[in-house]
């Protein structure tokens, strides 16, 4: 009798407890009644955790966001920074493209305004190791017809004189370099002299007595009698002027940048030049930089008019 | 709580008895009635899975005492009840007094540790889990409860399959024999 009661403990505990649940279903059910006290027990033990998990959710789910904020803005914060960089880099291309360009066209419309003289255009590629001599390197050489003591100027005026011409290269020498030396007269009172470079950056010019009147801001011209520039191409004009002995001690601003030249204009020939300067009015700038670069990359010298090229000695 | 579930007759000798660490069984019936609750305020999906009953299921076949069992399955049944606000305190709580008891029982008899058999487990209980609750509800509230749609098949089929990971899970929380 014990060991079957013993057997069947669990299923008879099944039966009460599963009784008992559904008198208590019915007590509810038939007299409506709530059994509170159960449920606030519940709740009571539920709530708290459910505080606590709610309250965890939010922080966690805040410090989440904010953490995914974060790393958004730093990764949108890196990329911008990318992009800025590219931004400058692209800006500063295309001001120095539109820098070249202007100079381009200035040469252009320098070489234009000159059909009777035959023109190269070049770039500058490099200048002189040593400090005291005033040389630079261009893009053009032999192959490109150019010779020795060809004259080498820009728009503004000249720039000195090829001394030395390799296959693609050539090495001009300045007219501020001590071994330079120019023809020169004063454009107004047209009084000769030799400008000649002294080491500084400002050349001399010498031959002229203390008697002329020289006053600062004279401007002063080739006089073509070296038969490397044609006559009245600008030189530059006088910075300072003070009685030497036996002649005139005249400092000369050059009237070309010596000190940032890019872009050069080599005279293939020593016809006369009629100097004009160039107007570059901004529109035709831009249709003749084209042109201009084809002129300053290719190999073929820019002659204005058969006849005079023809005519031209090299 | 903790007193009740280790009244009761022992089980077999011969049965592979799980032991817990002290409290495990109190806090993980406690984490499944907070997170029943808590996750319904997060979606719908929460509905899908019934964590109480898959607690009944899993510490009723580790202990595989019956009485156990029932007590166990009781008590999460009749809180479960008591905060769901419109259920009477009772459904629940004789639908997982007797699926505590049945899952003891069987725990006993079969291979529960192996996931397949873990998936049948819980497919099988969870339908007569609701077959239960239907009767219940139609005998007692008067309520016509459905005993099988194709909403409660998917349903189990969702349960069974977050339990394999969860009872592996769960596992860990076993005193070394």
């Amino acid at each position: 009798m014990i060991d079957t009661y013993s057997r069947h403990r669990p299923l008879a505990l099944l039966a009460i407890v599963v009784v008992a649940q559904v008198m208590l279903l019915a007590f509810q059910i038939k007299g409506e009644h709530d059994v509170r006290l159960i449920r606030y027990w519940a709740v009571a033990l539920v709530t708290p955790l459910e505080r606590a998990g709610t309250w965890s959710f939010s922080k966690v789910g805040g410090a989440w966001g904010g953490y995914v904020g974060l790393r958004n803005a730093r990764a949108e914060n890196e990329r911008m920074h990318i992009e800025l960089d590219q931004l400058r880099l692209r800006n500063r291309e295309l001001e120095s493209q539109a820098a070249e360009a202007q100079r381009l066209s200035t040469v252009l419309n320098f070489r234009n305004a000159h059909p009777e003289a035959s023109m190269l255009a070049a770039q500058v590629i490099g200048s002189s190791a040593d400090p005291t001599s005033h040389t630079l390197f261009i893009n053009r050489g032999e192959h490109d017809r150019l010779r020795m003591n060809m004259g080498v100027v820009t728009p503004d005026g000249i720039v000195g004189k090829i001394v030395e011409v390799l296959p693609n290269t050539a090495q001009v020498l300045l007219i501020n370099d001590k071994d330079s030396g120019v023809g020169a007269l004063f454009s107004a009172t047209r009084t000769h002299g030799v400008v000649r470079g002294s080491g500084d950056p400002e050349p001399r010019m010498e031959y002229v007595v203390n008697d002329e009147k020289v006053q600062t801001g004279d401007a002063i011209a080739t006089s073509g009698e070296d038969r490397i520039f044609p006559k009245d191409f600008p030189i530059g004009t006088v910075e300072s002027a003070k009685p030497g002995n036996p002649f005139q001690v005249i400092r000369v601003q050059p009237s070309a940048r010596l000190d940032r030249l890019e872009e050069v204009l080599v005279l293939l020939s020593q016809q006369e030049v009629v100097f004009k300067k160039p107007e570059a009015p901004a529109t035709a700038a831009a249709a003749t930089a084209a042109p201009a670069v084809e002129a300053m990359h290719g190999a073929t010298p820019a002659k204005a008019a058969p006849a005079n090229s023809s005519a031209a000695p090299q | 709580m903790a007193y009740m579930l280790n009244v009761g007759e022992r089980s077999d000798p011969n049965v592979e008895v799980h032991k817990f660490y002290g409290g495990a069984v109190l806090a993980v019936c406690l984490l499944a009635l907070v997170f029943q609750a808590f996750l319904h305020k997060y979606g719908r999906w929460s509905e899908l899975i019934d964590l109480p009953l898959l607690v009944t299921i899993y510490f009723g076949v580790s202990r595989r005492n019956p009485v156990t069992g029932l007590f166990l399955g009781g008590t999460i049944g009749i809180l479960q009840d008591a905060l769901s606000h419109d259920n009477p305190i009772g459904m629940y709580g004789i639908a997982k007094t007797i699926i505590g008891y049945l899952a003891s029982s069987i725990g006993g008899r079969i291979d529960t540790e192996h996931p397949l058999s873990r998936f049948a487990l819980v497919f099988f209980f969870f339908h007569f889990h609701q077959i239960i609750l239907a009767i219940t509800q139609r005998v007692l509230l008067n309520h016509s409860a459905p005993l099988f749609t194709l909403r409660l098949l998917l349903d189990s089929l969702v349960t069974a399959a977050f339990a394999v990971p969860l009872f592996a899970l769960l596992d860990r929380l076993r005193r070394p024999s």
